[in-house]
């Protein structure tokens, strides 16, 4: 047990210290999380809307794919995407591989099913008058869409905290996608793994708290925003 | 103005409406009337253009409505749910939010909300928001922000079910001032024939998701014994109505309120069906052309006759008054 309490002893120091490595790693975390987030969300939550509230050919095997993608193992989105993005893959042009886009682009295909599917879960458990009433005071397709959003807007935070939390915690594509990096791609998940492998446990921990800070940080902030939000 | 022809709906394989025709005229009064499940909503879902009929065709102005009915033509009809739903915001904000999404202009917008808050007596509720509100308050606030965005047609789906007497006076007359003001159509689906009466110049009965083939009063869903004889007994409430039908099982009966007799006293007639009662309404009946009185009466259910004023003052109906109703049995229409 020595190991842990060196270990926040260590995190504690590199903290307060404002450790440039650190702080440089967290920040590209950061980076990539929000941006990955904003993309899958952009794209997630409108085709979540879509596939709640319209009636097509072949919906139900859209929703039970996207359900089913929710368990993608995302080793196997990293080892898709490499051979996409790798110097001879059909994307290799792009010379992203073991660059911080290339992990945008795996944590955005993982993070999308979550978006997509939940949000059409939230979507579903408004009330549909809700819809139809927007529709009959005349609103138009996005004035309808925001009026529906408003209401489901406490499970839509849920989903965007969740995609988040995904983004944040993923280590698989971001290891295979961004080759743990020194400087350039190392994210939070792939420096804890390899300073835990090397047997650094301090700046391991360390590098866990500022995952858990981030983690509470953004949920305090979605809360509040909730919060604000009356009826 | 709109109309369905030939509308066929169905929920799940399930035939829930059965319309060859019908249509709201531009500045009508219509009433629909008709049991719980009769298809009244969901006709109102399709005429407010939210729902496309499974067969069939919705007509504006005789010409055909895409499935997708373009946003201008979806403005020129508003539905009120029968439980309407208050969208997240205060009163104000529900009021405005038809003409906000028309781009109606901040001072046009300001002359409406009030005009309309002033009808329907919300001037004081303005600020508050749905959870702060009785059901009937909601219903009111539903009707306010229809009434604001000004429709071609109104459709309001039970409108004074939550709403005691004097707010359900309040509405009737709150829909009378925005007409005279501006002429529009409005269709009001109700199981209330007495607010029909009063209120529509047509009235239509629907029953099993089809048009009633008479007026829409007395009728009732009955089980019809088996039998072979050309008359049979079904029981409806306390009492027993003879009809003359081949049919057996679920069926709806349907008593013209024009074929019963009123009398003050039992006649010796060929009526098969004779019921003793009291008088417990009279009320004009707009529908049946001016002139004619419903009387409604209490003999074990609730039966409704028409009559002319000159024989309801000959015979001095009022309420309270013992009467006989008489029909015969091939007067009963089964469907």
């Amino acid at each position: 047990m020595d190991f842990l309490a060196e270990g926040f002893r260590r995190a504690l120091a590199l903290l307060l210290s404002g450790d440039a490595e650190v702080f440089g790693i967290a920040l590209l975390t950061l980076k990539i999380a929000v941006v990955a987030t904003t993309v899958a969300c952009g794209i997630g939550l409108p085709l979540g809307y879509f596939l709640a509230t319209r009636r097509f050919w072949g919906r139900r095997a859209a929703l039970t794919a996207v359900n089913t993608a929710l368990a993608f193992p995302t080793v196997v989105v990293g080892l898709i995407l490499y051979g996409l993005l790798s110097r001879h893959g059909p994307l290799g042009g792009l010379g992203w591989l073991y660059t911080w886009q290339a992990i945008v682009v795996g944590d955005v295909l993982l993070a999308l099913p979550i978006a997509a599917a939940l949000s059409a879960a939230a979507v579903q458990g408004v009330d549909p008058r809700v819809r139809r009433t927007a529709q009959t005071l005349g609103a138009g397709r996005w004035l309808t869409a925001w009026t529906v959003a408003r209401e489901a807007r406490f499970a839509l935070a849920a989903v965007i905290t969740a995609a988040f939390g995904q983004v944040v915690a993923e280590i698989g594509a971001a290891m295979m996608l961004g080759g743990n990096i020194r400087g350039s791609t190392r994210t939070l998940t792939t420096a804890v793994a390899l300073y835990t492998s090397q047997g650094d446990f301090g700046l391991a921990v360390a590098l866990g708290l500022f995952l858990i800070v981030i983690a509470i940080a953004v949920n305090v902030t979605l809360q509040m925003l909730q919060g604000k939000g009356g009826d | 103005m709109i109309e369905l022809r030939g509308v066929r709906h169905r929920y799940d394989g399930r035939l829930v409406l059965n319309l060859d025709h019908f249509a709201v005229p531009a500045g009508a009064l219509l009433a629909v009337v008709g049991h719980n499940g009769a298809g009244k909503s969901t006709l109102l879902r399709l005429l407010a253009l939210l729902e496309a009929p499974t067969e069939g065709h919705v007509l504006w102005d005789g010409a055909p409505v895409s499935h997708r009915p373009p946003i201008a033509l979806r403005r020129r009809v508003t539905l009120v749910e029968q439980r309407p739903i208050l969208l997240r915001g205060t009163v104000l904000e529900n009021i405005r939010f038809g003409l906000r999404a028309r781009g109606v202009a901040e001072t046009e917008a300001y002359k409406r909300t009030a005009e309309v808050a002033e009808q329907l007596g919300l001037l004081s509720l303005l600020e508050r928001r749905r959870h702060e509100l009785s059901d009937g308050e909601v219903q009111r606030v539903a009707v306010a922000r229809a009434l604001a965005v000004r429709p071609d047609v109104l459709l309001l789906d039970e409108p004074t079910s939550s709403a005691d007497r004097a707010a359900s006076g309040a509405l009737y007359r709150a829909l009378a001032q925005a007409q005279a003001m501006r002429p529009f159509a409005v269709c009001i689906a109700s199981h209330q024939l007495e607010d029909a009466y009063r209120w529509a110049d047509d009235i239509r009965a629907l029953a099993e998701g089809r048009l009633s083939p008479v007026t829409p009063e007395n009728l009732f869903r009955v089980e019809l014994p088996a039998g072979t004889g050309e008359t049979k007994h079904a029981r409806v409430g306390t009492i027993d109505i003879a009809v003359t039908t081949d049919r057996t099982g679920p069926v709806v009966l349907a008593v013209p309120p024009t074929d019963i007799f009123v009398s003050l006293g039992a006649l010796p007639s060929s009526a098969r069906n004779v019921l003793a009662g009291r008088v417990t309404r009279i009320a004009a009946h707009r529908s049946s052309g001016g002139g004619g009185v419903a009387v409604t009466a209490d003999v074990g259910v609730e039966l409704v006759a028409v009559v002319t004023a000159e024989a309801a003052r000959e015979l001095a109906l009022a309420p309270d008054v013992p009467v006989v109703f008489s029909f015969k049995a091939s007067a009963v229409r089964v469907f």
